[in-house]
Formats: C-alpha cells, sequence, structure tokens
C-alpha cells in the first residue's frame, strides 16, 4: 500500500511536470523565456495573500465538479456531464437567492439555497441515473447531452424571466451583501465556499469507505457479476450513484454564485466539469486526492492569469488550457507507468518466494 | 420552402456524416473514439489555418485532415499502447484541443481587431443531375465535402463487409484473440482504425470552418463530435444505419436554423431549437434498444504471456 502510493506520488509528479515542460515549450515558440515566465507567476502568487486566496477560490467548484465525477466513476459509472448539472445548481442558487434576498436572516438564506441547489444537481443526476438503470441509455452519452440542454435553458432564462432590472445584458440583477457567502480571509475574495467544499470531500470519503451504500457502490464498480451474487441491485446503486453526483456538481453553483460572481451571467466557469474530470482522474478518484488536486488545477489556473498579465510580453490566457489539458494527458498515460512499477514489484516478490 | 429545407438538412448532415462512419469503423475494431469532439475541432481549426494561409480550400481541407490525424495518433497511444481508459483519455484530449486551438489562433494571428474570413466552399451544381425537378436541387447542388460524403457511404459498406481488412476489423472488434492467433497485430489494426477516424473527423470539422461559416471560433463544434459519436451508436454500428442517423440529425439542424430565422413563428423560443439536436440525442438514446455492440468495444487488448 504504501509503495502503491509512493509510486502514484512519483508517477503523477513526473506526468505534472512534464505537462508544464511541454506548455513552457509552446511559450518558447512566441519567444518568451518560459522559465522567466513561470518564476514570474510563482513568485508573485506566493508573495500576495490575495492572489494566493485566489487559488484556493478557483479550487473551490473544481473539488464539487471533481467529486462528482470521482463518485460515480467508483461505482464504473461516467457523469460527464458535471458541467450541466452546475449551470442548473447555478440557475437554482441566483433565482432562490434573489427571491430570498432582503427577507430572511443570511444564514437561512444561503442554507436553503444550498439545500436548493444539490437538490437542482441532484434531480438531473438522477435522471440520467433512472435512463440508464431503467432503460439502459448510455449514461455517458445522455449526460455529455444534457449539459448542452441546460446551457440552451439558463440563455432562455437569462434572456427573459432571469434578466436583469436594465434589460442590458444576458445576466441577473447583483445579489445584495446579505446573500453572499462570508469572507473567509480579509483582503481576499476566498470564501467559506471553501472550507464547504473540503468538508464535502471529507464526507464523501466517509460515504464511500465507511458506510454500507460506499460499500455497496464501490463493490458494484470493481465487479458488477459478484455485486449481483450478492444480492445488490445495480440499477438502484446506479440512480442513486448519480443522484449524489448530480448534487456535488451542483453545489458548485452555490458557491460560485453566492461566493464569487453575485449574480448569473452568461457562459461563466465554461470548463470546469471537464478540469474536474481531468481532477478526479490526478487524484484516482480519491476524495481526499481531490482537494489537493483542485488547489494545483487552481494553482494552474492563477499561474495561467498572471502570466497573461506579465509585464512586457503578451502570453495568451488560453495557455491554462494548455497547461490543464497536457497535465492531463500525461497523468492518465502514467497510469501505465504506475501499472508497470506494480507489476515488477509483484514479480520480484514471487521470484523471492520461489527462492525461499 | 421544402426544397430549401431539404438541401439544407443534407448539408448539416455531411459532417455528421462523416463523424459517425468514421466512428463506425473505429467501433468495429473495438475503439470508442471519444475524442471525437476534439478531432473535429482540430479540422475545424486546421482547415481554417490551411485555407488563410495559403488562400486554397483544398491546401485547408488537407491541414484539417493532418489535424484530425495528429489528435487521433494521441489518442490511439494512450488507449491502444498504454491500455487507458477511453472515455477519460477522450475527454482530456478534447480539453487540450480547445487549448490548442485557441493558443495558436492568437500565436498566428495575435488579437484581430476583425475577425478572420475565410470565404466558405461554394455549392457546384452537378451538370445534368441538378436538372432533375427536386431531386437535382437538394442533392446536386451542394459543396464538394458533400459529394465527397455520397462516396464515402458505400466505401465504408464495402470496406467493412467485403474487403478482408473489413473482416479483420469486424473480427478485432468481437474476437481480438483470434485475431492475433492469425498473426494479425491487434493493435495496430486498431490504432489504423483509429487514424483513419481522426483523418475523417477532422475533414469533418473542415466541414464547419471551410465549408460553412468561414471563420474559427474555438466553441464552433458544440458538442456535434459528441453526436457523431451517438449517430453511431444508434445507427447500430453500420453504415448505411449512421447514414439514416446522420440525416435525422442534419434535418433536424435544418429545421433548427429554419425556426430560428422565423424567430420560432412567435411561439417557441430559439433556444429550444438549440437544444434540439441534444435533446433528440437523449430520446433516441433512450428509445433504442437491442444494439448489436461490438462485444470488446472499449475494451484494451492484454496478450496472455
Amino acid at each position: 500500500m504504501n509503495a502503491k502510493l509512493r509510486d502514484m506520488v512519483i508517477s503523477n509528479l513526473i506526468a505534472i511536470l512534464t505537462g508544464l515542460a511541454l506548455s513552457g515549450l509552446m511559450l518558447l515558440l512566441l519567444n518568451i523565456n518560459p522559465l522567466e515566465a513561470f518564476g514570474y507567476s510563482l513568485k508573485t502568487m506566493f508573495s500576495d495573500p490575495y492572489t494566493l486566496g485566489e487559488v484556493f477560490l478557483k479550487a473551490t467548484p473544481l473539488i464539487f465538479t471533481a467529486l462528482a465525477f470521482a463518485f460515480t466513476y467508483k461505482a464504473n459509472l461516467f457523469n460527464i456531464g458535471a458541467q450541466g448539472q452546475f449551470y442548473m445548481g447555478a440557475i437554482v442558487a441566483v433565482s432562490v437567492s434573489l427571491r430570498l434576498d432582503g427577507k430572511v436572516p443570511t444564514a437561512v438564506l444561503l442554507l436553503t439555497v444550498m439545500v436548493c441547489t444539490a437538490a437542482a444537481g441532484g434531480l438531473i443526476g438522477a435522471l440520467i441515473g433512472y435512463l440508464k438503470a431503467r432503460h439502459g441509455a448510455n449514461e455517458f452519452l445522455v449526460s455529455m447531452m444534457s449539459t448542452y440542454v441546460v446551457l440552451a435553458l439558463m440563455n432562455y432564462l437569462l434572456r427573459t424571466f432571469l434578466k436583469e432590472g436594465k434589460g442590458e445584458y444576458p445576466q441577473t440583477d447583483p445579489l445584495t451583501k446579505a446573500a453572499w457567502l462570508p469572507t473567509l480571509l480579509p483582503g481576499t475574495r476566498l470564501h467559506i465556499g471553501f472550507l464547504l467544499a473540503v468538508l464535502t470531500a471529507v464526507a464523501v470519503w466517509i460515504l464511500l469507505f465507511k458506510t454500507p451504500l460506499g460499500y455497496r457502490i464501490r463493490v458494484v464498480g470493481s465487479n458488477a457479476a459478484a455485486a449481483r451474487l450478492a444480492g445488490i441491485r445495480a440499477e438502484t446503486v446506479c440512480v442513486v450513484a448519480f443522484l449524489i453526483s448530480g448534487a456535488l456538481a451542483g453545489l458548485a453553483g452555490f458557491t460560485e454564485v453566492n461566493g464569487v460572481q453575485h449574480m448569473l451571467i452568461q457562459d461563466f466557469n465554461p470548463g470546469i466539469g471537464a478540469a474536474g474530470l481531468g481532477i478526479a482522474i490526478l487524484a484516482n478518484a480519491h476524495p481526499i486526492g481531490v482537494i489537493f488536486a483542485s488547489i494545483l488545477f487552481g494553482m494552474l489556473n492563477v499561474m495561467g492569469n498572471l502570466m497573461g498579465r506579465m509585464p512586457g510580453v503578451s502570453i495568451p490566457s488560453s495557455i491554462t488550457d494548455l497547461m490543464q489539458g497536457f497535465v492531463m494527458i500525461f497523468v492518465i498515460a502514467s497510469y501505465f507507468l504506475r501499472d508497470h512499477w506494480q507489476n515488477r514489484r509483484e514479480k520480484r516478490s514471487l521470484q523471492r518466494g520461489a527462492a525461499v | 420552402m421544402i426544397v430549401s429545407l431539404l438541401k439544407r438538412a443534407l448539408m448539416m448532415s455531411t459532417p455528421l456524416l462523416l463523424g459517425s462512419i468514421a466512428e463506425v469503423i473505429a467501433e468495429r475494431s473495438g475503439m470508442m473514439v471519444t475524442a471525437i469532439e476534439g478531432i473535429f475541432l482540430m479540422g475545424a481549426w486546421g482547415g481554417f489555418i490551411g485555407t488563410y494561409l495559403t488562400g486554397s480550400a483544398s491546401a485547408g481541407i488537407l491541414a484539417a485532415m493532418l489535424a484530425g490525424l495528429a489528435a487521433a495518433a494521441v489518442y490511439g497511444v494512450v488507449t491502444i499502447y498504454l491500455k487507458q481508459h477511453q472515455v477519460v483519455t477522450g475527454t482530456a484530449i478534447n480539453i487540450l484541443a480547445a487549448g490548442f486551438c485557441t493558443y495558436f489562433q492568437r500565436v498566428l494571428f495575435g488579437v484581430p481587431t476583425s475577425p478572420l474570413k475565410i470565404s466558405p466552399l461554394r455549392e457546384v451544381a452537378v451538370p445534368l443531375l441538378s436538372k432533375i425537378p427536386i431531386i437535382g436541387p437538394i442533392v446536386f447542388e451542394q459543396n464538394i465535402l458533400t459529394y465527397l460524403v455520397y462516396l464515402i457511404i458505400p466505401a465504408a459498406y464495402f470496406l467493412l463487409y467485403r474487403t478482408s481488412a473489413g473482416l479483420t476489423i469486424r473480427s478485432t472488434g468481437e474476437n481480438p484473440q483470434a485475431v492475433d492467433v492469425a498473426g494479425i497485430s491487434v493493435n495496430r489494426v486498431r490504432f489504423l482504425t483509429v487514424l483513419l477516424a481522426g483523418v475523417m473527423g477532422g475533414m469533418a470539422g473542415a466541414f464547419y470552418s471551410v465549408g460553412y461559416l468561414g471563420m474559427f471560433t474555438s466553441n464552433m463544434i458544440g458538442g456535434r463530435g459528441w453526436i457523431a459519436f451517438a449517430i453511431c451508436f444508434l445507427g447500430n454500428w453500420n453504415p448505411a444505419g449512421a447514414a439514416a442517423g446522420a440525416l435525422v440529425f442534419g434535418l433536424a439542424e435544418a429545421v433548427a436554423i429554419y425556426m430560428q430565422s422565423i424567430g420560432g413563428g412567435g411561439y417557441f423560443p430559439n433556444e429550444l431549437f438549440i437544444a434540439l439536436p441534444y435533446l433528440l440525442t437523449i430520446v433516441l438514446t433512450v428509445a433504442r434498444k437491442s444494439f448489436n455492440v461490438p462485444a470488446k468495444l472499449g475494451v484494451p487488448y492484454k496478450k496472455e504471456s
């Protein structure tokens, strides 16, 4: 077990560094010294508390979407529609917040919004799970398509019912401070949503590894035939896993709307669903690992933004997507290395056993 | 009006046909090409760059095929030779492709003051055939990519069912051990079908930039790669089925474009029509039963040692 963990850390480090090195090569094409760019962004990030806070701020929704993917992945199911469930959560967060804003105390408002967003995301998730369990529909196809449907719904609502009072842009009215998630550290934008995300990750870990439900989910994931023989209903597990997965992604809508944007803007955070998948893979779908992997992705995000603002040169901010994409590919590829090491170790221990 | 609607339906089904037939060939060998969305995007970008820099649409389409090939090659290496999960790898490639295109668009062109344009492919009327009433203007007044697809459907059918290569491809998806015992490398067959899917998917992507809109934006594919992926499932892993499915989706897109142009007739919001192809995918995925799924679809081949 220890050796496995060491393999994982080493192979992930190799993968991350390779990914960053390749992104650095891409900077060379712009005649920019990558070491200078990385150095500048790292130095600025760690010397300025506000920017450091941004790392954890960006990590917050990623923890939720990564948990969403990881959760169904444990049951060998694929929810690649976290983006849509997140948007659904965001729509509900802003609608409920605007309705309750100024009418109830902040704590009541935030709790209500939290429950509603989780329910909204969970509903979409459960629907996908139901279509898979009852009708055998391909779940990753349905979840992928659901994102585009929710996106169209969001654009429609922003053009009609939710459109701001001024009627100028496709966005909602801003929430008043009473509906904001409280700030965690003064002088930064970091809000208590980050704490909620970390606690949720711990809760998901307990759910998966310390409860009967989690056990059933993992059994279905690792050996569906054995699960059936043990009397576990795979259909129920599928719906429940998708329900929880969707609820997790929906919560990202809560932290982003009430914690960061304080309104709903068209097409915001378009990549967090996909990034969540990469993070879950980086963490080997382990809920606690997800926290650290999300912080890494938050860091890449902030570094990309900082490079974009680096004085004297012009680096496109899309370098962030490039860094995240390269890191993801190499992390996936590094599983091969990990399996190879594991095989070699097993072979050696067998040989040792034979010698004795 | 019906004629122009059907004409547009055929046009919009062109890239879906290319993509879904590419997917059929690869999936018959056991490979889901979940990177198809990224391959489409790379094709759209490659096609735009090639056409913009050389001024020739054929150079653009060639560049698109190469761009699709490159994305497929990365996908193939990771999923076939490194044996990693196909859905996960595909999603990563899709993200990488989006970042790659956006980044290099900036590297090459900076931030242009006005959007960069190329002239989209012209429609070419086939002499005589286009004079046939109704069918002529629908089928034979299209751009060159659509004509190419007319040829690709029977070609794919012939390849899969009438050649020994096709037999090998299909056997690789059903019983890779047997193929291996016959002395054919399972991995090589799969890699080649993925590369072929990359070339065809790249061409499909070029349809959107070079063939239709005459520009490039990083969100121009908008899930159509995934729709092509779905059509392959819905068409029962058969080129003819895929062709029928692509026509249905082409029609849905044409209706959506038409309804948007008349403002939904005042009753329906535009967004409903934008969502139509995606809703249709969900409904059909749920409704379609008894698939003829390749037995080893998505399973990496490991030799017994």
